[in-house]
């Protein structure tokens, strides 16, 4: 009876034993490796596009002799025993804009085995030229806006570590220029005395936009300093010892005088003023000469100006630090729209309060990072009359231009006009399916 | 009871074989997938390498067009990019296995010269200590110890070209790629016939566009030329259909038993130095009496479309004498990718050597590997892809295979 049992366990041993080895099968170390077809593949599609032969012929005619040359080359590329099969897709995209593909020509030189592979590549008609034109600020409500940068040489910047503010002015000048009629750049205090009185002759002063690139410093032109011939418009004798701010008040009375939109690229607005010819001797208690602080109450002037208030020395604190603030959706539909790609989270140090909306009658438009503490790290606040604006942005140092960029096209939001690089018969896909003949 | 026990021994012996032939089985099944796995990593590997070299233009990303030592290794070309390879990083790979392939300029000098040979008498000679070798290429690529490699760079097409007797010149072209014909194919040609001068050579340009036939074949033929054992020159074909392009060429020298009289050599990647060395000193050939030989160097770069445009260079032309002149030096425009076309002369005897800058230009052929092969490892992988260099149609095939045990 035992021996009857332990056939059984027998049995049943070498039962389960063959059914795991039956599972179990490997394959063979020697199929650990074919030729990567794809990669094959892709080496052709690129080498024979290399200068452009490839997407030269699968634009033509079907019966032009290019596609027998091209059958040609491919079967001269590739090796003895692989066989291909090359397509052209044609991208067709309907009225609502979705694209389909339709299998344009297809040469093939074999039926394909299990062993295959495909690349493929996206070419463009040589005839083809991608393009993108923005359309200009102003253009689509029929006001000419001209662009003015401050870039003064004599004065100097802070909150802009590593730049100069004539740097930033060249580089925001590249940015911003294709976007404007007219782009002028203030070179001297002078030239700024002049546009606030409107007698500089380039570009138009209404509706303008003033970009200032010196960070948290204002040039201030010298009739306007203590001593000047319109002192009374930019210094403030009684408090404080003496204080410009009061040209920020002027400033502000002139931004909304001209209807303009008076850019901070960082830091907290209108903190320092600066003429390196004039406040030879100071400095901003950082060791930057050339300017003098103005502190709290500048913004606090400006905003007055703004809102057509008289001049009241305050030194209120309206910014304050709130840490990591990250992009609204809008500016992220921007930086898309225009191809522009700062990172979206940034750290504020100079936010503005949000109560600044009421207290000077302020309609907050393009924010650019979203509220945190009811504070506004970066958004443009035009005077609820229309007449004015303030662009600010209260980020810590160093200043990154691009976000300045984004928050003014967020403002002004002109539409870029593009060629259709994908429309039919412009794009054109090529697959080419490698496969080898007589195993691995 | 004694039933018992016999129950026993019988079930525990066929137990004990049962597990036997288990173990035996699995142990086979597992060697078998540390194989696959092992043979995996060696294929993945290759992979990488390819990728590496493909894709990479190194670092410095220009260390092909200078003196500078390579951080990096990749032979891409960073002004192409793609599967584009730099012609000037492949001519600092250190191509020689052994030290008898190498070439000692000035004898003793301690200065030695790789050599990616062309056909026979052309090649390119560059000083060995601007090269990189395949240890440090293995350390940069992060193989050394590890794997072993090698890199293959072939021509796609072959362009076979001879030369038809006749009462002229006529040379029979023949353009194929992966054993097939390649039909109408266009044909750009220069032939740099030498004809002698009143002391020394002058390089006549015949040059001319044809397509080939069905049969990827063409005669062309030059009646002003009698084409006999004679005459020097050198003939150059480019063919190119539909972004395939590769390149061939045919040279004949009458120098009546005697050797190349002129060897070219790079001196210095960076300013493009060139040495024009009379091969006396290179070879160190005793035939006698030693040749004073006049030379005639121009210089023609290879445009995108294959044709050649002629560059003025400096020491053109002169006399060498093994012995009192050695040498002469002239400059390449560093950044041009071309061909130097020296014709020499001694007595009646005319000849001619070129020296192509950028690789692709003349269509060499080049390995690069640390010489012991891999015959002797079980498995190798080996990867394969289409480049161009010079805009000349390659295949790059790298090998690799795992160290050790």
């Amino acid at each position: 009876m035992r021996t009857v049992e332990v056939l059984f366990v027998i049995v049943i041993l070498l039962t389960a034993f063959t059914i795991t080895t039956q599972f179990a099968v490997l394959p063979s170390p020697s199929e650990a490796f074919g030729t990567n077809l794809r990669e094959l593949s892709q080496s052709t599609l690129e080498t024979l596009d290399m200068q452009g032969m490839l997407s030269a012929t699968v634009f033509k005619d079907q019966n032009d002799d290019a596609w027998g040359d091209l059958q040609r080359a491919i079967s001269a590329s590739i090796p003895p025993n692989t066989v291909y099969n090359f397509s052209v897709y044609d991208l067709t995209a309907n009225s609502e804009g979705i694209v389909t593909y339709e299998l344009e020509k297809s040469i093939s030189d074999a039926n394909f085995g299990s062993a295959s592979d495909v690349a493929s590549l996206m070419v463009t008609s040589p005839d083809v030229t991608f393009t993108q034109a923005p359309q200009k600020v102003g253009e689509s409500t029929g006001q000419n806006i001209t662009l003015y940068i401050l870039n003064c040489s004599d004065a100097n910047g802070w909150w802009i570590t590593g730049y100069t503010g004539q740097s930033l002015a060249a580089d925001l000048c590249d940015l911003l220029s294709p976007y404007f009629t007219t782009t002028v750049l203030i070179n001297s205090t002078d030239q700024l005395g002049s546009l606030l009185d409107d007698s500089l002759s380039v570009g138009n002063v209404e509706d303008a936009v003033i970009l200032n690139t010196f960070g948290e410093a204002v040039p201030i032109p010298d009739e306007y300093c203590s001593g000047g011939s319109k002192q009374t418009e930019g210094y403030d004798p009684i408090n404080d010892g003496g204080t410009y701010a009061r040209y920020f008040h002027t400033l502000g009375s002139v931004t909304g005088q001209y209807n303009w939109t008076w850019v901070s690229i960082v830091g907290w607005p209108f903190y320092y003023v600066t003429n390196t010819n004039f406040f030879v001797a100071q400095q901003n208690t950082y060791g930057i000469y050339g300017m003098e602080d103005v502190r709290t109450s500048g913004v606090n002037a400006f905003l007055q100006g703004l809102d057509n208030q008289p001049y009241s020395y305050d030194t209120t604190g309206i910014a304050a630090g709130v840490g990591v603030v990250e992009f609204t959706t809008e500016a992220l539909d921007s930086c898309n729209y225009y191809g522009i790609f700062p990172s979206p989270y940034q750290t504020a140090s100079r936010a503005l309060t949000q109560s600044i909306e009421t207290d000077y009658n302020l309609e907050r438009r393009a924010t650019i990072f979203n509220l945190k503490n009811s504070r506004v790290a970066g958004a443009t606040f035009k005077h609820q009359d229309g007449n004015g604006a303030l662009t600010a942005i209260g980020l810590t140092r160093i200043p990154d231009i691009r976000i300045t960029a984004i928050g003014l096209l967020m403002y002004y939001n002109p539409t870029i006009y593009r060629s259709e690089f994908g429309a039919s018969g412009t794009s054109r896909l090529v697959t080419l399916q490698l496969g080898q003949q007589g195993g691995t | 009871m004694t039933g018992a026990t016999i129950d026993h021994m019988v079930s525990v012996t066929i137990l004990i074989a049962a597990l036997m032939i288990a173990m035996l089985t699995y142990s086979n099944m597992f060697a078998t997938a540390v194989d696959y796995d092992r043979n995996r990593q060696v294929a993945n590997k290759a992979i990488d390498l390819m990728n590496t070299i493909c894709l990479s233009p190194g670092n410095p990303t220009d260390w092909g067009e200078t003196n500078a030592p390579v951080l990096g290794f990749g032979l891409q070309d960073p002004r192409v990019e793609g599967y584009a390879l730099s012609p000037y990083s492949i001519m600092r790979l250190k191509t020689s296995t052994s030290d008898s392939q190498l070439i000692e300029y000035p004898p003793d000098s301690g200065i030695f010269y790789n050599n990616i040979s062309a056909q026979f008498g052309d090649s390119i000679l560059t000083p060995l200590g601007d090269c990189v070798n395949y240890t440090s290429a293995a350390e940069l690529l992060g193989v050394n110890g590890t794997y072993g490699f090698s890199i293959d760079l072939a021509p796609v097409l072959d362009i076979s070209i001879k030369k038809l007797p006749a009462s002229h010149l006529v040379f029979e072209i023949d353009v194929k790629g992966s054993g097939l014909p390649l039909s109408f194919a266009t044909l750009n040609y220069y032939l740099f016939h030498i004809d002698a001068g009143v002391a020394t050579s002058t390089i006549i340009t015949y040059s001319g566009t044809e397509e080939t036939d069905l049969s990827g074949s063409k005669v062309i033929e030059f009646t002003d030329l009698d084409g006999d054992e004679t005459e020097a020159f050198h003939f150059m074909v480019y063919a190119r259909l539909s972004g395939l392009s590769g390149v061939g060429y045919y040279s004949q020298d009458d120098l009546q038993g005697y050797p190349q009289y002129i060897v070219p050599l790079i001196s210095d990647y960076d300013e493009g130095i060139i040495l024009i060395a009379h091969s006396w000193g290179v070879h160190e050939y005793t035939e006698t009496p030693v040749p004073d030989v006049a030379y005639n160097a121009t210089f023609y770069s290879l445009t995108s479309d294959f044709h050649l445009q002629q560059i003025e260079i400096e020491n053109s032309t002169g006399q060498l004498n093994y012995g009192s002149k050695d040498y002469e030096t002239t400059q390449l425009p560093a950044s041009e990718v071309g061909l130097l076309v020296i014709s020499y002369r001694w007595a009646n005897r005319l000849g001619s050597v070129v020296l192509p800058w950028g690789i692709g230009t003349l269509g060499v052929s080049a390995s690069y590997s640390s010489g012991f092969g891999s015959s002797d490892y079980d498995f190798v992988a080996t990867e394969l892809r289409q480049v161009t260099i010079d805009g000349v149609s390659y295949q790059v095939k790298v090998s690799a295979w795992k160290l050790g045990s």
